[in-house]
């Protein structure tokens, strides 16, 4: 049985890296079917904001790559309720319908439910 | 002296923006690049507070754009010339790294 892993993705998507190397990491795991799970914390619910525009920074857009998520087996998409309130998003409009929204509650029992964590 | 103060890490990552708001004066100006952007999205605190501040508030064009947030009528969007312009005209410039 493989360990399952959760990633908890709490970077903004144009500050430097770490959004994209969350990602990364989520994707190898689906890869070699690995559970994987994948939680937006903090400013990484803002990765998750609508109509966002990455050609004014010239950069690569992220959210066709979370769109994809599902594709690739990670069905497991999880956003922090209180962290998208606090900024200003409406967890109903984020552009991942399929992530769930949980309590600060909720993730303490998700963190539990995994074998291992890794925060970027 | 006039200083612009720039900053450009998230307003909900840390209270360099509560910082910066404590100890700006009359005559200075606040400069939002990058993450610090994000205090520009409507219905959060540090929106609140900036608009009710009065403050010479301007934000960077692109970092705006990328995060789609909308300037409001008490922010002034500018481009990088602009941005060296700011730095030019004011004293000083006061970088939150």
């Amino acid at each position: 049985m493989p360990r399952s892993l959760l990633i908890i993705s709490r970077q903004s998507p144009w500050s430097g890296p770490s959004a994209r190397e969350a990602l990364d990491v989520v994707l190898a795991g689906g890869a070699f079917d690995l559970p994987v799970g994948l939680l937006f914390l903090d400013d990484g619910v803002f990765q998750l904001a609508a109509k966002q525009d990455a050609r004014a920074l010239q950069q690569k857009d992220l959210s066709a790559n979370l769109q994809a998520l599902p594709m690739f087996g990670v069905d497991d998409l999880f956003v922090c309720g209180d962290s998208a309130a606090e900024r200003g998003l409406d967890p109903k409009v984020l552009s991942l319908e399929e992530a769930q929204v949980l309590s600060t509650g909720e993730i303490t029992a998700l963190i539990d439910r995994y074998d291992q964590v890794i925060t970027i | 002296m006039s200083t612009l103060h720039v900053l450009s890490h998230s307003p909900f990552g840390d209270d360099r923006l509560t910082s910066c708001l404590r100890v700006i004066g009359a005559e200075d100006a606040l400069l939002l690049s990058g993450d610090a952007a994000y205090a520009l999205q409507p219905g959060t605190a540090p929106f609140n507070t900036l608009g009710t501040r009065g403050l010479n508030l301007f934000v960077l064009a692109e970092d705006a754009q990328a995060r789609n947030l909308q300037t409001p009528d008490w922010a002034e969007v500018i481009d990088y010339p602009a941005f060296v312009e700011l730095s030019i005209r004011y004293d000083k410039v006061n970088s939150w790294l």
